[in-house]
């Protein structure tokens, strides 16, 4: 998969907002990232071109940080908190219950349908709402087995999924 | 944009006397409202009656000492930075807020994000910084797009841009998004980050003071720590150093979470007793449990027991027991959680997070993790006691480059200087009398 030129345009676009030219490299992936819903070897090549970056560098960045994907995820994929507060709360049944529900054995499997995927994630800094869980760029507090059903009938109607920030919270300034 | 959701902890009636003290205020997040109840007057004080030297003097004698974790003498640390030299200079804001346990500062930006963005303005004008980054955790979508939508008003306001409020002293307010690692709260960390790299911690000297953001002088602040500055300009620093005790003085906004009746963010006096952060603000234990465990400020701050609650809360009584005050960030745990299981589950946390620069901590931590699932598999032997040993040693006492691995060999550490009996049952009995008398 490779980027639309509309994307690159974007990327290229970039360096004057930094000090300097490698700050751009992770908003870039971003982009590619919100663009394609993951990382591909080809777009990974295609913003080093860009930012005139040795591609090995790119790469380098992109495997340090846990929020890029390098493998395909579903068009909701579901950051479960299971750090000791929200352990505390409930989470690991929590994960076991999404997984049942999905239909995975296992963490950053896509389920048959290509909707979902779901990764247990370090404190996401919101442990006063445990056990909670991000997706599509929100936050989703106190929750039980039961709210979790509800949310997964609400993502099976989207069958899209909400990879773009923007849309996530519409009146997001982009800064 | 409304604010993020219900809010848990100090606000309306039960307000703090400074952090928190409008919380609760409807639409506090809005410019208009922020300017009603004289949000920026600290601002317009410090920038057009003030020098930069009486700003940094009024935060000295305040006595407020950063509440990122490691509580260094805010003022004191505007004064590491060299004279300006006509170069570049940056406030860098740390909203990487990734500690266990905290969440303090995702409660400031998102309920009352002008305030942080009037204390930035105010620590730019002191270090005569032209430019400040705002570094804020990745999965921070709404809290990232309230600032950004706060700065934007200030900007339109005049607050902040070419001309802030009229005068030649031109700031830029900028934000830039993590994408998911622990380290990247380390200062060092953070800044190489901030520069588009792998974020692993730089040896130091040179200090960010000195060579920080791109080279260059460099003064980094916590959230919490700089939302507290308008308060400071508006009241002066002795009024600010009449809260807390005489080392640690002012308030703190404590994050209360697991086993308690009532989680959320509560600020208050420092040298109060956790006791009452936790049993009068948070609730206490759940009904026919008691605490049996818990970290003062985040995972990272050694553990405590039940029979410590009454431990004032100043940073100075912490660490006469042997902890600290770190993040603020409070986990409880009760009378049915396992001592083991709890450290095997931050163990594999730090292995997780750990950076992989320096030996100890990267080859330690996944041996810990390793140790930690035999033993609860009810496979250990005597000879695990000391591996843990080993291996907390291994990671203590300056061996490491950064504050990651000494709190992964504190983890061990304590929980088993604390908890001793229950290592041993797990390791020579392969039995949990705790988790079994919960399940019965
Ligand atoms: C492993 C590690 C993680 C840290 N994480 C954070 C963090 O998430 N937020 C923060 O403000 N400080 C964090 N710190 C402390 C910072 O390095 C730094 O001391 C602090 O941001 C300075 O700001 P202050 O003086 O206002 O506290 C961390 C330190 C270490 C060693
Ligand atoms: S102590 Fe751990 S996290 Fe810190 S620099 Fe060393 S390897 Fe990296
Ligand atoms: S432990 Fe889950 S949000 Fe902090």
């Amino acid at each position: 998969m490779t980027l639309s030129d509309h994307t690159l345009k974007e990327i290229r676009e970039l360096p004057p907002k930094y000090p300097h030219i490698r700050s751009a490299v992770m908003p870039a992936l971003d982009l590619v990232q919100e663009e394609l819903g993951m990382l591909t070897q080809e777009a990974m090549t295609q913003v080093a071109q860009a930012l005139q970056v040795d591609p090995g560098y790119v790469e380098g960045v992109a495997t340090f940080y846990s929020l890029f994907h390098l493998e395909p995820v579903g068009k909701h994929h579901l950051y479960v908190c299971n750090n000791l507060s929200c352990q505390l709360r409930g989470a690991e049944e929590l994960l076991t219950h999404i997984k049942e529900s999905i239909g995975v054995s296992e963490y950053g499997q896509v389920s048959a349908d290509g909707l979902f995927s779901v990764e247990p994630v370090e404190c996401l800094g919101a442990c006063e709402y445990a056990p909670m869980l991000r997706a599509d760029h929100r936050f989703h507090y106190d929750l039980t087995p039961a709210k979790i059903d509800t949310l997964l009938k609400e993502w099976r109607g989207d069958r899209e999924g909400k990879k773009a920030r923007k849309e996530a919270h519409p009146r997001a300034g982009s800064h | 944009m409304p604010a993020a959701t219900e809010l848990r902890g100090s606000h309306g009636k039960a307000a703090g006397p400074v952090l928190t003290k409008d919380f609760g205020t409807a639409d506090l997040y809005k410019l208009a409202v922020y300017e009603k109840i004289g949000g920026y007057q600290a601002w317009r004080k410090a920038l057009t009656t003030m020098q930069p030297a009486e700003v940094t003097g009024e935060v000295k004698a305040s006595g407020l000492r950063g509440r990122g974790g490691a509580g260094f003498p805010t003022g004191t640390k505007w004064g590491f930075l060299p004279p300006p030299d006509g170069g570049p200079r940056y406030v860098v804001v740390n909203a990487d807020e990734s500690e266990p346990g905290t969440a303090k500062d995702r409660y400031l930006m998102e309920n009352h994000p002008h305030q942080l963005v009037e204390g930035i303005l105010i620590a730019c004008y002191a270090i005569q910084a032209h430019h400040a980054w705002i570094y804020i955790r990745g999965e921070y979508d709404l809290q990232h797009d309230l600032v950004a939508a706060a700065i934007a008003e200030a900007r339109t306001a005049g607050y902040l841009g070419e001309q802030p409020l009229g005068t030649e002293f031109p700031i830029d307010i900028h934000l830039y998004r993590g994408h998911g690692a622990y380290i990247c709260g380390e200062e060092t960390a953070l800044l190489e980050s901030l520069e588009g790299k792998r974020a692993q911690p730089r040896s130091r000297p040179p200090f960010p003071a000195v060579k920080g953001a791109w080279g260059r002088p460099t003064l980094l602040n916590n959230v919490e720590t700089l939302s507290t500055l308008p308060w400071i300009i508006s009241n002066g620093g002795a009024a600010y150093a009449k809260f807390g005790t005489e080392k640690s003085p002012g308030t703190r906004l404590f994050t209360v979470s697991g086993d308690v009746q009532r989680p959320g963010n509560y600020e208050m006096e420092l040298g109060k007793p956790f006791s009452h952060l936790i049993n009068d603000l948070a609730g206490g234990p759940f009904p026919g449990h008691s605490i049996k465990v818990w970290w003062p400020g985040g995972c990272s701050a050694p553990v405590l027991t039940g029979e410590m609650l009454e431990t004032p809360s100043d940073m100075e009584s912490l660490a006469a027991i042997g902890s600290m005050g770190g993040s603020g960030g409070v986990i409880v745990a009760d009378d049915r959680r396992c001592v083991v299981r709890c450290a095997y589950r931050l163990l594999q946390f730090y292995a997780h997070e750990s950076c992989g620069k320096c030996t100890p901590c990267r080859v330690g931590g996944n041996w810990a993790v390793r140790t930690y699932e035999r033993v609860l598999a009810g496979e250990g032997t005597a000879a695990d006691l000391a591996t843990f040993d080993r291996i907390q040693t291994g990671l203590a006492a300056g061996r490491c480059l950064c504050g990651l691995g000494d709190s992964a060999g504190w983890v061990i550490q304590w929980t088993m200087e604390r908890f001793r009996d229950e290592y041993e049952e797990h390791i020579l009995r392969h039995t949990c009398s705790v988790e079994a008398a919960a399940r019965a």
